[in-house]
């Protein structure tokens, strides 16, 4: 232990190295350790005053400061600690507990201490970074803060986490690459999966299309691949044809209800430890003259993929030859107001089939007129490619989108403003206007309501988090692959596909998984049966029972989140959440009033 | 097989795969060639869109991989090669590099980093600030332990034949410790004031700053350290050992006696120097004259010794080796150097005035009488020691003085200095003659030297063109005077009886373990190898002790010389573009045509000039060897300077490359200015002045610490650019570049954000909504790339671009400070892991994935995939995302080939 972190050290009483005996009733023996942060806290707070106020409360055997609680060698002084003055109770006033709740619930169970008898202090997000104009104030509050988790703890009694056995069976929703290539990867690491279809076919969008960026592989092929791939796999159940109607059970148990659509319909249930979603998207359908939609000549952007894949030389369009190609980009994308989001796809996607465009025709003309070029990473050789093939690249200011019209001619005329020379109005007579659309978000409320998953201000699902968790969901078990998450092209859903399938292992490949105990329970003998708790729970955890003969809630521990929104509508005050017990709770409130405002 | 997977490289990619492969029941070994695990993420300031604190949720990710139970975590170690080893596994060399800190003891207290006397750019800073050499990577490094960033040994600290830490004491002089520096140059050897002033200095021979503007004078900051030790009148503060019980004796007590007197001395042996002169010190004493090297000095750094408890018998010779182990001695050291002078071998040598060169020099240093007044005076050799009795004859009034050398001068062994040195006092030098009589009068004394002219043939052994006299040449130099200087001998006549003698009387000795023929008996110095100069025979004094306590210890003879490598010292030159020339220090040197006096020609360094001069050391090596971590560092043993890379051979069943990304260089840029414009900085370098780590707690600009108000991006910094040869884009850039502008414009409300770009590209989940947020903060957004930036003499910046938007007309804008977003460049060290299978690149050299379309993570090498931007520009979400691909690639490859060892549960 070095000398320069400890400020106080304190044995309490006398008895401080006897063997720990935390019991209920008996005296608490709680270290607490509050945090520098190197600065992000002390530079604010007092450190030092806190660790002086709060060694003396009730329970309080030994009390530090220290510079980053969260190093390794501050672990470790805890931990000798835990030993040394036989410990049954943690308090870490550092930073948000979203941070290093885990961290210190692992020094208490390394060195013995049950990990449920830690709390974390928010001293920082809740204080210092909020009140740097007030040093004095932030150290009284952090003052408060900290004798409140003392009294938590206090009260604290150790708890076991939930050891939930798992299924080790997954269910893919969408057979598009994405659904396709989870499904595959989920068998080769030893799963049992089964894969709902909507269409009649497998395969999605990518099973429509030619040749693909970035490789030049065509979508089809790819496609018959894999689905040659699903079908040599025996652990692989492919459902064509059906939907998921129903989901229940639990996390790592979950029941499926799948409704296969045939002459027939078949409700047909399976069991699976995870599901992933891979729903895809939909394509934007422009108005009716948003740029001239409806005008003949002017197509979408998958339209115009069509035509190109089909093509074998130089473009036609109705029979008609087409010798100008003019693109507008971000149709539906980009729009204050509509769609706000990039689509991110299509810039690669049309540029790409300008260059096909040009291997079949070198005489065609082609002019781009954009907001911003979006070829990002490698793809950024085709944009040159493109422009090495002759196509013009015209960026149009965001306040003046071009305009499509028909000359007298019935000729389809498109003028814009170039700003890369110098804003001059351009006018592109034009066989054809390639209308650049995005992706939408696919409409499926029922899947949305029967899953409860999030859904952003884009309309596509929602991860846990949208840098670290991509494929995750709020509900455990439930994942996200592919563009239904948001837009993406078919090698970025093939690799969320894949991030998926090592997901879904990393929670079932073992057998079994590991859940906080920190969740609401119903004291049956005070429930009424109200219902008016149900309403209350985001994630369907509670259910109806009978218990010596009355009607009263139960809660599932493994659905349940320990969100506590059940807790204060029941009137009987019958609910009670462990870890955050009304007792708890009083018993915070009073010890922050404790501590006079200075 | 030891682990299932290998994942080379712990940066967001590696954590990502090593955790999930770890959660799925494989065991995982991660190997990160820094000191901490994270990677680059762990560096930044906020993450895009969602400007969550990149520490915040990386330390989390951190800790899980060190406490993971599958997860074994080598951090400061590189996999030098991976093979595959016919079972369709993998063997992989480790090195784990010596960190010079017991991992485990380490409490990372930090206090090796504080009393750490270099400073080195901290690339964990992206080296906007300093960082030691002792050092923890960051304030979240996990695991939080310290490292010694030793690169080898620096050259002039490897070139010191005396052992001593020349860059060590640099260092501390340039710290302003100068009792620690002289007590570094104590634990070598006592004769600190001496070196100070005699040592020829093969250290400043090889400093690197000599391809600068001169080298460092080395030799005149260790006489800085030993003139302020004295005027400090400050004990001497060298531990020394408790009385051990075993007694020494050392025969001679030139520098190699004295110095293994004082190391045997500090190991707690009782030692006696055992001398035939009627003064202790040897050719220090007797023969360095006194305008070089003061008798004081001499006799200051011999008190050191007897400070330390050691007797000196003086006008003791030793005559018999069994005559002293019966007096009890446990050991002997023979160190008895070359005190006699060889003859000229001519006619009339014997005549009155013919001396020997140290036989002359002693007298003078013995204050016997010499008479030299108005004499001319020949000084037969080209050797230091002929220099010095030409010099020392000059000053005792001798009307003339000539050296008569058989070769030419650059031929001479003499120092060159020395050479020069007597020339401007007045020494003449007649080259390539030879003695051939010593012609004198009727009286027997010298009149002159009858020499004969050489010519020089084919070189000799000694790479030397051989001298061959030229018939019919002869002449007189008429003289009064012939000092012969031509070579010395040892005397070890009452030796031969006991131990091995060879040619020329020098004794035999191994020359590693300096033992002698007979057990107890060590010889070293000059004794054993002919003369040499002081540095030689004080680390032979160095390694005698050493070799006897060993010996006396029932220790294997070996272990002395632990130097590492010495450092290149192109590389050292390379760290840094340009240097700035600062004044060599002047020589100190004074000369006069006739001098008449001893009194020393050199001054001392005043301290304002050993501070500029320890301050133009380049740190070759990193770690200067000043042992202040050592001593400052709380838990016993847990530095220790001898520690050495450690390797490790393990059985894989896969492995996956995260090795990353490296930054574009923007000096490949030259018409940005960066390395040049102190206020252009990089992407890198901004996150790190937005960082909760940051270096300065606000934002502020390099030359002059001034808060900018007038901030410019420069996008696309070497990507999207085929005059650097990367015509890739880079991806990341445009979205830290718009994080940035939000996080500059809430810490400065005030500052004006201005971006010049090519394209934005915004294009991820909720990335453009996240820039039209940065736009409607107020940041501006201009089309078009910046074609140079010119500096102002008050560090301000003005760029120069078309603008595009208005016209196209040229504009020179002004900034405060400029941002180039640098972009990324691929990892060459990936390819290099396997240097038998071709692990194969794609056209711009990141790692390929052949099927990347369907097998995203899987490379060339069946059973070795890829995770996050080793394959190319990846942000952290595609990262994560690639490297659950790849560990989903991974399961799938182990469950195939059944390589798995089950972990137990």
């Amino acid at each position: 232990m070095s000398e320069e972190r400890t400020v106080t050290a304190t044995t309490g009483d006398a008895s401080a190295n006897e063997a720990p005996v935390p019991q209920e009733g008996r005296e608490r023996r709680i270290g607490v350790y509050v945090c520098h942060c190197g600065g992000n806290i002390s530079d604010y707070v007092d450190v030092a005053r806190v660790v002086e106020a709060v060694k003396d409360e009730p329970g309080v055997v030994v009390a530090r400061d220290t510079i980053f609680a969260c190093a390794d060698a501050s672990q470790q002084d805890m931990e000798e600690d835990i030993h040394t003055y036989g410990l049954d109770g943690l308090v870490v006033a550092s930073c948000s507990p979203k941070l290093h709740t885990t961290t210190f619930r692992g020094v208490a169970r390394r060195a013995g201490i049950n990990p449920y008898q830690y709390t974390q202090v928010n001293i920082r997000e809740q204080d210092s970074w909020a009140h740097t104009d007030d040093p004095a104030g932030a150290t009284h509050l952090a003052i408060s803060l900290v004798k409140g988790g003392i009294a938590r703890t206090r009260l604290t009694e150790p708890l076991e986490p939930l050891v939930v056995e798992t299924t080790q069976k997954a269910l893919v929703v969408g057979g598009g690459i994405a659904g396709l290539r989870a499904a595959i990867g989920l068998a080769d690491v030893g799963l049992e999966v089964f894969l709902v279809e909507k269409e009649q076919q497998l395969g999605g969008w990518v099973s429509r299309l030619g040749t693909m960026y970035p490789h030049d592989r065509k979508g089809s092929e790819l496609i018959d691949g894999l689905v040659a791939e699903v079908r040599r796999r025996d652990s692989i159940t492919v459902f064509t044809n059906a939907e998921l109607m129903a989901k229940s059970g639990s996390f790592g148990n979950y029941v499926a209800a799948i409704r296969i659509n045939t002459d027939l319909p078949e409700l047909v249930h399976v069991e699976v430890g995870s599901i992933v979603i891979a729903t895809g998207f939909d394509t934007y359908e422009p108005a009716a003259g948003e740029f001239g939609y409806g005008i003949e000549g002017v197509v979408t952007l998958p339209e115009f993929k069509e035509l190109v894949d089909a093509s074998h030389g130089p473009l036609t369009y109705h029979g008609r030859p087409v010798r100008t190609i003019a693109y507008i980009y971000c149709v539906g994308n980009r729009q204050p107001g509509g769609n706000e989001y990039c689509s991110k796809y299509c810039c690669a996607a049309t540029v790409h089939a300008s260059v096909e465009v040009a291997k079949l025709d070198g005489k065609v003309h082609q002019y781009h007129l954009y907001r911003d070029i979006r070829t990002y990473g490698k793809y950024e050789l085709m944009y040159t490619e493109s422009r090495k093939r002759g196509s013009v690249y015209m960026k149009f200011p965001e306040d003046t989108p071009p305009a499509v019209a028909q000359d007298a001619s019935g000729r389809l005329v498109v003028t814009t403003h170039d700003t890369l020379t110098g804003g001059e109005e351009v006018t592109i007579p034009a066989d054809l206007v390639v209308l650049v659309t995005g992706m939408v978000p696919r409409k499926n409320e029922e899947l949305m309501g029967l899953l409860k998953l999030p859904v952003g201000t884009d309309g596509f699902f929602n991860e846990i988090h949208p840098k670290l968790r991509p494929v995750e969901t709020v509900v455990d078990g439930v994942l996200i692959a592919g563009a239904c998450q948001g837009p993406k092209n078919s090698t970025e859903s093939v690799a969320s596909g894949l991030a998926a399938v090592t997901q879904s292992a990393a929670i079932l490949k073992v057998g079994s998984a590991e859940l906080d105990p920190l969740v609401a329970t119903v004291n049956a003998d005070a429930c009424t049966w109200c219902e008016k708790c149900l309403p209350a729970c985001p994630y369907a955890a509670i259910e109806k029972t009978e218990v010596r003969g009355r009607t009263v809630a139960t809660i599932s521990p493994s659905t349940c989140k320990g969100c506590g929104g059940c807790v204060p509508v029941c009137p009987e005050d019958a609910i009670d959440l462990r870890g955050y017990t009304d007792a708890q709770i009083r018993a915070v409130i009073d010890s922050m009033l404790e501590e006079p405002v200075a | 097989m030891d682990y299932d997977v290998l994942v080379v490289g712990s940066g967001i990619g590696g954590m990502e795969s090593a955790l999930k492969l770890g959660d799925m029941g494989y065991k995982v070994l991660v190997v990160e060639k820094e000191a901490s695990v994270g990677g680059r993420m762990i560096l930044l300031s906020k993450v895009f869109p969602t400007l969550d604190c990149a520490s915040c949720i990386s330390t989390p990710k951190m800790a899980q991989t060190i406490h993971h139970p599958n997860l074994t975590v080598l951090t400061y170690s590189e996999v030098e090669g991976i093979a595959r080893n016919g079972g369709g596994q993998f063997h992989a060399k480790v090195k784990r590099k010596a960190r010079y800190v017991d991992e485990v003891a380490c409490t990372g207290c930090q206090k090796c980093e504080t009393a750490c006397t270099v400073a080195v750019p901290d690339q964990f800073n992206a080296d906007l600030v300093a960082r030691r050499a002792a050092y923890i990577a960051f304030p979240q490094a996990v695991p939080k332990k310290a490292v010694i960033d030793r690169q080898g040994s620096s050259p002039c600290t490897f070139a010191c034949p005396a052992g001593i830490e020349a860059h060590g004491y640099v260092s501390l002089i340039r710290s302003g410790e100068y009792e620690k520096a002289h007590r570094l140059v104590l634990d070598a050897t006592p004769l600190v004031g001496t070196l100070g002033r005699a040592c020829y200095a093969p250290c400043e021979s090889e400093c690197t700053r000599g391809s600068l503007e001169g080298t460092l004078p080395i030799r005149r900051l260790k006489r800085f350290i030993s003139d302020r030790h004295v005027e400090s009148g400050e004990d001497l503060g060298i531990e020394v050992a408790a009385a051990n019980g075993h007694r020494i004796a050392v025969v001679g007590s030139g520098p190699a006696g004295l110095t293994a007197a004082w190391q045997l001395a500090r190991k707690g042996y009782a030692v006696k120097i055992y001398e035939a002169a009627s003064e202790p010190g040897g050719f220090l004493r007797l023969a360095i004259p006194s305008y070089r090297l003061p008798v004081e000095v001499v006799e200051r750094d011999i008190q050191n010794v007897r400070d330390l408890g050691v007797e000196i018998a003086t006008s003791t010779p030793v005559r018999d080796l069994e005559a002293l182990k019966a007096e009890g001695y446990d050991a002997v050291l023979l160190a008895t150097g070359t005190p006699r002078s060889s003859g000229l071998g001519v006619p009339g040598e014997d005549r009155l005035g013919v001396m020997g060169g140290t036989d002359f020099l002693r007298k003078v240093k013995l204050d016997q009488p010499v008479d030299m007044a108005g004499k001319q005076v020949v000084v037969v050799g080209g050797g230091n020691v002929a220099m010095d009795a030409a010099r020392v004859a000059r000053r005792l009034g001798a009307a003339s003085v000539t050296v008569a050398y058989r070769r030419g001068r650059a031929e001479m062994p003499a120092h060159h200095v020395e050479a020069d040195d007597a020339e401007k006092e007045g020494v003449a030098f007649t080259f390539q003659v030879a003695p051939a009589e010593v012609v004198g009068d009727a009286s027997g004394a010298v009149s002159g030297l009858r020499c004969v002219r050489m010519a020089l043939g084919e070189p000799d052994s000694s790479g030397r063109r051989r001298p061959e006299p030229i018939k019919g040449s002869e002449f007189v130099i008429p003289c009064q005077v012939i000092i012969a200087a031509i070579g010395m001998t040892p005397d070890t006549a009452a030796f031969a009886g006991t131990v091995g003698v060879g040619r020329n009387g020098a004794l035999q000795a191994d020359p590693k373990t300096l033992q002698t023929s007979v057990p107890w008996v060590f010889a070293a110095g000059d004794v054993v190898n002919g003369a040499t100069d002081i540095t030689r025979a004080v680390g032979e004094g160095r390694r005698a002790a050493h070799m006897i306590d060993r010996w006396l210890t029932g220790g294997m003879l070996d272990g002395f010389d632990l130097r590492l490598p010495v450092v290149d010292k192109q590389q050292v030159l390379a760290r840094q573009k340009t240097y700035t020339i600062r004044p060599a220090a002047k020589d100190g040197v004074t000369l006069e045509a006739a001098p008449r006096d001893f009194r020393e020609v050199e001054a001392g360094l005043t301290e304002a000039e050993a501070h500029e001069a320890s301050g133009r050391c380049m740190d070759c090596a990193v770690c200067s060897g000043c042992h202040e971590c050592v001593a400052a560092c709380p838990v016993d043993g847990c530095i220790d300077l001898q520690a050495r890379d450690q390797e490790l051979e393990v059985e894989v069943g896969a492995v996956v490359v995260s090795t990353g990304y490296k930054l574009f260089n923007a000096d490949l840029k030259p018409q940005y200015g960066f390395g040049q414009y102190r206020n252009v900085i990089t992407g890198m370098q901004m996150d790190r002045l937005l960082a909760p780590t940051r270096p300065f707690n606000t934002i502020l600009r390099p030359s002059d610490g001034k808060v900018p108000e007038r901030i410019a991006y420069v996008m696309c910094t070497g990507s999207r650019d085929e005059t650097v040869g990367n015509p890739l884009c880079s991806k990341f850039c445009c979205m830290y570049s718009v994080k940035q502008n939000q996080l500059i414009m809430g810490a400065l409300p005030l500052a004006e954000v201005t971006v010049h770009y090519m394209d934005i590209r915004a294009a991820g989940k909720r990335y453009d909504e996240f820039y039209e947020q940065s736009k409607s903060m107020g940041a501006t957004y201009v089309k078009g790339r910046v074609a140079k930036i010119t500096e102002k003499e008050n560090g301000d910046l003005v760029l120069r671009y078309e603008d595009i938007e208005n016209g196209g007309t040229l504009v020179d804008a002004e900034y405060d400070l400029v941002v180039l977003a640098v972009g990324v460049q691929p990892n060459r060290e990936a390819a290099m892991l396997f240097p038998e299978d071709k692990l194969a690149e794609d056209e711009y050299f990141y790692v390929a994935e052949p099927d990347e379309d369907l097998n995203p993570g899987v490379t060339s090498i069946p059973g070795v995939f890829v995770a996050g931007a080793a394959a190319g520009a990846k942000d952290i979400v595609d990262s994560i995302l690639h490297a659950g691909a790849a560990a989903a690639q991974v399961a799938a490859h182990l469950e195939r080939t059944q390589a798995k060892t089950k972990v137990p549960a």
